[in-house]
């Protein structure tokens, strides 16, 4: 007797199956043996969840606050995650301009692959909600007012919380197509994810801040005006309602949160559902640019000419080869969908946390005196360390690139080596990064003025460093940029090397503001010149000497 | 099998597409030609339901492209000169999914991939252990044609089909799009290479800025126009004449 033939899977299974696979595997798949994949995503899937897993973990320092304060903050932390992870993959899911070549002329409706993207993305995001929040939905039994009704509670305003932020990244695009069209669109994602990852990570970052600043000894509640612009606070008010101290303001918060996930819900899957069918036809249309946006391309050009042409950047790019990988990285900064994922978003962390230094000394700094090691010292020292970080960061990230293999080209130019291209990547980086942050810390650290004006001078070992760490990319030969692939962009070295650096910064902002305080710091400052200044040197010396990189 | 009115699709104020009219019955094989930027591939991509069409009408295989969109979607195939795939997956699990998507059971999905593979000389074992971002840029493509002819369509458009394939490769694929037309099939192909066009087809189209210049049999074409070759026709009627003494001075330019 014959089997049973296997039964056709639907278009609607197909293509859940089809995007599923696509996203665990990531691009970090291409290129391996298929042996090797099964194990490489269920390994990196397993990591994640159990690192989510761990890092709620910190559940357990909120079983002395009240159900409101835990939830806030395992609603708040589930934000940024979930908010990260949807920010960084939604676009490339749902608008893959390849897959229209692949897709579109076979016999499938737009819709049902809107709603097999977004079954992928609600899933997954379900996982990771889950993970971080395995240990909240036991330790929210044990906070002060919680009852056995916390877990399945927070299970649902968990669930509740993962379609709220896959429906309003969804809205976000559907909104972006709608009004702007396709010319525009690839930019605007582009623009949106950098806002979205930075507005998560900042998040991330101030949430913490917040519940300490505002919520001492377990009395935190949501009765403050403000909370009902904080989407956390909704589902914390959720889980409050029903299994903490059930008051009329956590009813209200909740009912905020159900009001206007379902009614982004309903926008962004029903509303709008068929911009979305349009969307993925223009993304298939190779029109031109409109005469317009040719224009102000050209004008842009235009202008970055003048200014590399002009003194003091030509002074500072005589070397041609310098100049035209200046010219390069600027490009790849300023227009490259996936650098521009990749760095912004990255840097976010660094430009944050100097500001919550900062803004902590400001706030406790009235406590100690004036000529006192201060704690507004260390932070304004540590900002300073913190910007220096910023170079190193983003010259790593502009080694890496989806067109890796045109970097040949520099290999197949009549040059000894790749110094001369770090060179003029490094400059492009201090020029269009470093350059403007540390202008807007400056005009900070003045604005809040009086004491912390005139600690400003603390940014000083920081920036000092900044030339020094701009060389520590280059070491281990990978000095040339957009030459390696973006697969291979994550490390446990550079992790490493991160690590090391800021230990180091921290160390540097120690004795700094230990320095200041004794009064040694003009001669702690000359020091750190002259030893940055040889290490400098030294380091310099050996990329102008270094030879390409062994290919094999 | 393919009847096309007016076909127009306008980008902004700039006209890809330009009121484009042509029948191609079954069983023909029609080399469909221009420059760069002429609208061969707008034109596919709306044949093939990807784009919409700004104005005219069309009907692929006895659908209309405006009503009927998924009926012509499964009655074509469609090889696009990307040669895009979903490069996380083998070529096997693309095979599959593409299967599924015509709604092939999976047996007869595997036997006929099995046999597309004998055809393209590929191990099976390739297909299933490494994945489509690994694969040559002539393997990638033997995957893509073979997802464009799995469910067996009526009407096949191939845009640059040849790009990547070995010499034997694009033999033996020659000789089996002519087969197919023999069998009753319509096949509409468009490339750079015109001897290859000259050869394989029954008749040429050729479009310049959106607009039919030519359409007919390659050697009757050629014999009008006293062209001597269809690439010597096409370089007179495209502006591209003067190509060759233009060549001839630059190269002088590069005289040390």
């Amino acid at each position: 007797m014959n089997p049973a033939p296997k039964p056709v899977r639907t278009p609607a299974q197909t293509l859940r199956h089809l995007f599923l696979t696509l996203f665990l595997r990531g691009r970090s798949a291409r290129g391996l043996q298929k042996s090797g994949v099964p194990q490489s995503v269920v390994k990196k899937l397993a990591f994640t969840l159990l690192f989510y897993g761990l890092f709620g973990l910190f559940a357990l320092f909120f079983v002395r606050q009240s159900v409101f304060a835990m939830s806030l903050y395992l609603h708040g932390m589930t934000l940024v995650f979930l908010g990260m992870f949807i920010a960084s993959s939604a676009g490339e899911v749902l608008f893959n301009q390849q897959e229209a070549d692949i897709l579109l002329h076979r016999p499938v409706e737009p819709k049902a692959l809107l709603w097999a993207k977004i079954a992928v993305l609600v899933q997954v995001s379900l996982w990771l909600a889950g993970a971080f929040n395995l240990v909240g939905f036991i330790a929210g039994r044990y906070a002060l007012g919680g009852s056995w009704v916390y877990p399945p509670a927070h299970v649902l305003s968990t669930g509740m919380e993962a379609l709220f932020c896959t429906g309003s990244v969804v809205l976000g695009y559907q909104l972006c197509l709608r009004w702007f069209g396709r010319e525009k669109l690839d930019g605007l994602m582009t623009t949106f994810q950098v806002i979205m990852a930075i507005m998560v990570v900042a998040g991330g970052q101030i949430i913490p801040q917040i519940l300490r600043r505002f919520g001492p000894e377990g009395h935190f509640t949501g009765d403050a005006w403000w909370m009902v612009l904080v989407p956390p606070a909704w589902f914390a008010g959720f889980d409050d309602a029903l299994a903490g101290d059930r008051s009329l303001r956590s009813w209200e918060l909740a009912a905020l949160g159900v009001t206007v996930t379902a009614t982004i819900l309903w926008v962004a899957f029903g509303k709008l559902a068929n911009s979305y069918v349009s969307g993925l036809q223009t993304l298939g249309e190779a029109g031109p640019a409109r005469p317009a946006a040719r224009a102000a391309e050209r004008v842009r050009q235009r202008w970055l000419g003048r200014v590399i042409d002009a003194p003091p950047l030509s002074w500072w790019l005589r070397d041609s080869v310098a100049r035209a990988s200046f010219k390069l990285t600027l490009a790849y900064l300023l227009r490259d969908r996936d650098m521009k994922l990749r760095v912004y978003p990255g840097l976010a962390p660094m430009l944050v946390m100097p500001f919550i230094m900062i803004m902590q000394g400001y706030g406790h700094h009235s406590q100690h005196g004036q000529n006192g090691p201060d704690i507004s010292g260390f932070g304004i020292a540590f900002a300073g360390a913190y910007l220096g970080l910023i170079p190193m960061l983003a010259l790593g990230m502009t080694q890496f690139s989806q067109h890796w293999q045109a970097a040949d080209l520099f290999r197949a130019a009549p040059l000894a080596g790749p110094a001369s291209l770090y060179h003029g990547a490094r400059r492009a980086v201090l020029l269009l990064l470093v350059l403007p942050l540390v202008a807007v810390f400056a005009l900070c650290v003045w604005l809040l003025g009086g004491d912390m004006a005139s600690h400003s001078l603390l940014l000083l070992p920081g920036l000092i460093v900044v030339p020094l760490y701009a060389l520590i990319p280059s070491l281990g030969g990978r000095a040339i940029p957009l030459s390696q692939p973006t697969e291979s962009a994550k490390s446990a070295g550079r992790g490493l090397r991160m690590f090391g650096v800021m230990f180091a910064s921290m160390a540097l902002a120690g004795m700094a503001s230990f320095t200041w305080a004794k009064g040694w710091f003009w001669p702690f400052l000359g020091v750190e010149t002259v030893v940055t200044g040889a290490l400098y040197v030294l380091l310099r010396m050996s990329l102008n000497s270094a030879r390409w990189p062994s290919m094999e | 099998m393919i009847s096309v009115q007016s076909l127009t699709k306008q980008f902004g104020t700039q006209t890809a597409v330009d009121a484009l009219s042509f029948e191609i019955p079954a069983g023909q094989i029609v080399g469909f030609l221009g420059p760069n930027g002429a609208g061969k591939s707008t034109t596919l991509k709306m044949l093939t339901g990807m784009i919409e069409p700004t104005s005219g009408t069309a009907t692929v295989a006895g659908c209309d492209l405006r009503t009927q969109l998924l009926e012509v979607k499964r009655r074509v195939g469609f090889v696009p000169d990307s040669g895009a795939v979903f490069e996380s997956l083998t070529g096997l699990e693309y095979l599959e999914m593409v299967a599924a998507l015509y709604a092939i059971p999976q047996d007869a999905a595997l036997a006929r991939i099995r046999q597309f593979i004998a055809f393209f000389d590929l191990s099976f074992a390739t297909l299933t252990d490494k994945l489509l971002g690994a694969y040559s840029k002539g393997m990638r493509r033997k995957v893509v044609i073979t997802a464009a002819l799995l469910h067996n369509p009526p009407v096949v458009f191939f845009d640059e089909p040849l790009d990547g394939l070995d010499a034997n490769a694009a033999v033996g694929f020659k000789t089996l799009i002519q087969t197919l037309a023999k069998e009753g099939k319509t096949i509409v192909y468009s490339s750079h290479i015109l001897d290859v066009v000259e050869r394989v087809c029954d008749r040429v189209i050729i479009i310049d800025k959106g607009k039919l210049l030519l359409d007919g049999r390659p050697d009757v074409l050629v014999a009008e126009h006293q062209a001597g070759t269809l690439e010597h026709l096409f370089t007179t009627i495209t502006g591209g004449a003067e190509l060759e003494q233009r060549a001839a001075d630059f190269a002088k330019t590069f005289r040390p």
